[in-house]
């Protein structure tokens, strides 16, 4: 499996996925650094029982739309490396079981995401701490939002590499990921059982763990289907 | 163990209703060049595609090295080389930054990278991306990646498609040196009869997913041995006497055909001929190339020179 990953990490080499991994959450700070600096004071005066939460809170709102659209764009362009010049028969017919092909491909996905959010913490404090809002970060909590949603968006994660790599036409997994994007903006309202609720971590219970705990069940759920699926398909 | 390298036995694959590889029995001795022959659509690259584990069968089984494919596939794709139709590769990365990413993969030495290059020539340009590579160096890329591995067996379907004379001439110089100077068996694929004809020790005719014929280049050119062609007047009259005398003979467009016969035979023939008072105006020896034969064994529509 290390070999696979490092494969995959020379693939990506050149291509723009790591550029766009910077540029989400750079965009998201980019965002709520003008946000804040147009209107500070009402938003300082708004939250100024907690300034620090209150930014995380702002940024959250941010972060879940750019996760999904994200991850969307994201596991199309990994897919795409093989589907461009068919290099799956070539991937396909060396001395690797198709099951970790797909699997590293899924594991990609999910590292270069998870340095997104990782991106999204370092941010969210620089500009805190450039708003002078104080060095008494509660980080605990920054994690929490940085890293909860990203991992109750797990099955859509998981529904998106299936699409992408299943798929050479890339039109299909682009526009359910951008459908599923913009229904998920609406999404805060919905029952508690739609996956697209899971990544705002609001639920009946007011314990966002569950929707995490959901989420990473359900995308291992769906990952693991799409893992046999693959396996069982002729290479086209 | 068996003296086959691939023993592929009833090896059947649907497509819907229609069988595209039919019950084929492929045998490919080591150190051999297998031309594997057959007219566009044959089902020559769905069979090397079963091979290389890509397509399952829809029956029959397939042996490499002596291993079912179904249970040690990755134990026998470690022996294999292959390059499938169209080269695949990844056009933003350079020629050296491709074969490190199959080379991970494999878990070979560096060293191996630059020994691939050179092979195909390829090491002055190895560090340019791919996608400004003209095909033939892209073909010769996808060889380089095939033999990364040093594999005992290269699998290759159609490797001169595209290429112009002299890239053909340096492939198939390429392939011919593999067998002598790495010991490797080579399969490969071809809609052309004078390329399997040019560098094939052994070949197999595929034809609406049927194997036709299967045996040494030299057996198919004794196919194309003689016929004699006797021109007389009378040809009905003079072919029914022969009949009646025991000779069988091919009537065809007004000439007689003596097929395969020794010398013996066409003198006895002659001379029967000249006793009935026929008047023979011609005896000729008629060849048939190797396209004729391809031709006659794959039916007219399949024809390809
Ligand atoms: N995935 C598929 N679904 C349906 N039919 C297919 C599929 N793949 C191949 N075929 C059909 O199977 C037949 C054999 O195709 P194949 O590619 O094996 O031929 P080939 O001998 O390699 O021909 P060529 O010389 O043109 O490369 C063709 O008629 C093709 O249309
Ligand atoms: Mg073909």
């Amino acid at each position: 499996m290390t070999r696979i990953m490092l494969s995959e990490f020379i693939k990506i080499k050149r291509k723009l996925i790591l550029f766009l991994v910077v540029l989400g959450p750079l965009g998201v700070v980019g965002l709520q650094a003008v946000n804040f600096g147009l209107r500070y004071d009402w938003l300082t005066s708004q939250y100024k029982e907690d300034l620090w939460g209150g930014l995380i809170g702002e940024v959250t709102m941010l972060s879940v739309p750019t996760i999904l659209i994200g991850l969307t764009i994201l596991t199309s362009m990994i897919a795409n490396i093989e589907h461009q010049t068919n290099a799956w028969k070539q991937l396909l017919s060396l001395p690797v079981s198709k099951m970790k092909v797909f699997a590293g491909k899924a594991l990609l996905s999910f590292v270069l995401l998870f340095m997104a959010c990782l991106l999204l913490v370092v941010g969210t404090i620089i500009l805190g701490i450039s708003l002078k809002f104080g060095a008494n970060i509660p980080i605990l909590y920054l994690l929490k939002m940085c890293f909860f949603p990203f991992l109750a968006a797990m099955p859509f994660l998981a529904l998106q590499t299936w699409l992408a790599i299943s798929m050479k036409n890339q039109a299909i997994p682009l526009t359910t990921g951008i459908l599923g994007t913009i229904v998920s903006m609406y999404a805060t309202g919905f029952p508690d059982w739609m996956p697209l609720k899971w990544p705002w971590l609001v639920n009946e219970w007011e314990k966002p763990i569950y929707s995490v705990l959901l989420g990473i069940v359900t995308g291992l759920g769906i990952n693991l289907l799409s893992l046999i699926d693959f396996s069982r398909r002729d290479v086209k | 163990m068996s003296e086959f390298i691939i023993e592929t036995k009833n090896l059947t694959k649907k497509f819907g209703a229609t069988r595209v590889v039919n019950h084929v029995d492929l045998k490919v001795k080591k150190g051999e060049i297998y031309g594997f022959l057959g007219p566009n659509g044959a089902g020559k690259t769905t069979t090397i595609r079963m091979l290389l584990g890509l397509a399952r069968p829809s029956k029959g089984s397939i042996h490499m090295f002596g291993k079912d494919i179904r249970k040690e596939k990755l134990a026998i794709l470690r022996k294999v080389g292959s390059l499938v139709e169209y080269p695949s590769y990844y056009g933003h990365l350079t020629a050296r930054e491709n074969l490190e990413a199959v080379r991970v993969l494999l878990d070979v030495p560096k060293s191996r990278i630059d020994e691939v290059l050179s092979i195909v020539r390829l090491t002055k340009d190895a560090k340019r991306p791919v996608k400004g590579f003209s095909l033939g160096m892209k073909q010769r890329l996808g060889i380089a990646t095939a033999l990364l591995g040093n594999p005992e067996l290269l699998i290759l379907d159609e490797p001169t498609n595209g290429l112009d004379p002299s890239g053909i001439l340096e492939m198939r110089e390429l392939i011919k040196s593999m067998p002598k100077e790495h010991g490797i068996t080579i399969v490969v694929s071809s809609h052309l009869l004078s390329e399997v004809d040019q560098m094939a020790t052994q070949v197999g005719i595929i034809t609406k997913g049927r194997i036709i014929f299967q045996d040494s280049i030299q057996k198919l050119r004794e196919q194309a041995s003689s016929s004699i062609k006797l021109t007389v007047n009378d040809v009905e009259a003079a072919w029914k006497t022969l009949l009646s005398n025991g000779y069988t003979t091919d009537l065809v467009q007004n000439n007689i055909y003596i097929d395969r016969g020794t010398d013996d035979q066409v003198a006895a023939i002659v001379k029967s001929l000249v006793e009935h008072d026929f008047s023979i105006y011609r005896v000729e020896e008629q060849k048939k190339s190797l396209e004729e034969i391809f031709l006659e064994l794959t039916g007219k529509e399949g024809g390809l020179l």
